[in-house]
């Protein structure tokens, strides 16, 4: 029986994990387009990108852009395979089969 | 451990925050694209006042800038985000749209006015169209352009109209490229 991720569960992970998801594999999004595309604030969302580093789903890239510095965050290959059985978890427990 | 109803709510958000990737993948390319249109259409309505025996050269030759500044365009999102939004079936429909009007304008026998009203408005409805499947901005940014193409149409006279569409025109599309990067 396959088992919720804990770390991915919790919905403004879920949300930086799907927005991450759907781009491909290497591409990342920067923080001020993430923190608009999950309407989470500054705070919040550095430390749930900081959860999700810290478990190996996500990489963090910081970089000046002219003077001004840009943090990028990318879905490592380890997060998008623990996204992807998060979400067939999910419909598992949609379907009936869990839960 | 979730139940189904919390399940469905989680895949609800997942597919949400996708559609709004895509939607913002799409807005930051189209912006770009408005903003190219916005400055072409402006300075071939502004050469089109100057040099009005010229309006057709002009105005294919902005049509010719704007295919190439698509590609470049194109090229250039593709470089930096990996994700192709412009190939060849785009251009293809473009073409299409654009042999549509000349054959309208053509058995509509339009006058020079009528066609400098036409063409935005024209334009426009596709906008409006991309607006009710990609999102909000394309629907807002058509309908003012035309509204305020037929405020022009039937109120300002003469060849001062084509400085009317340089203006609402060009800087509608201007205006809507920087406020759809916002988005």
């Amino acid at each position: 029986m396959a088992e919720l991720d804990d770390i991915i569960h919790q919905p403004l992970r879920l949300k930086i994990m799907a927005a991450l998801n759907a781009l491909p594999a290497e591409v990342g999004l920067e923080f001020v387009r993430l923190k608009k595309l999950t309407g989470a604030t500054d705070g919040n969302l550095g430390a749930h990108i900081e959860t999700l580093a810290k478990a190996g789903y996500v990489s963090v890239d910081k970089a000046f852009v002219g003077k001004k510095p840009q943090t990028t965050v990318t879905a490592t290959a380890v997060g998008r395979g623990a996204f992807a059985r998060h979400v067939a978890t999910l419909q598992e427990i949609i379907a009936g089969r869990q839960g | 451990m979730i139940d189904s109803k919390q399940a469905s709510e989680a895949l609800t958000d997942i597919e949400d925050t996708v559609r709004r990737v895509r939607q913002s993948q799409i807005y930051q390319v189209s912006s770009l694209a408005l903003l190219m249109w916005g400055v072409l259409a402006c300075a071939a309505n502004i050469a089109g006042w100057f040099w009005p025996r010229y309006g057709l050269y002009i105005w294919l030759g902005a049509y010719a800038v704007s295919a190439v500044g698509l590609v470049a365009l194109s090229a250039y999102h593709r470089s930096k985000s990996r994700i192709r939004v412009f190939d060849g079936r785009y251009f293809l429909t473009f073409a299409l749209i654009a042999a549509f009007g000349i054959f309208v304008c053509y058995f509509g026998q339009f006058t020079a006015r009528q066609q400098t009203a036409f063409w935005p408005i024209y334009i426009m409805l596709f906008y409006m169209m991309a607006g009710v499947w990609f999102g909000y901005a394309f629907l807002i940014i058509g309908a003012t352009i035309v509204a305020l193409t037929l405020i022009g149409y039937f109120y300002i006279p003469g060849i001062s109209l084509l400085l009317w569409m340089a203006a609402v025109n060009g800087g509608g599309l201007t205006l809507g490229g920087l406020w759809m990067r916002r988005n």
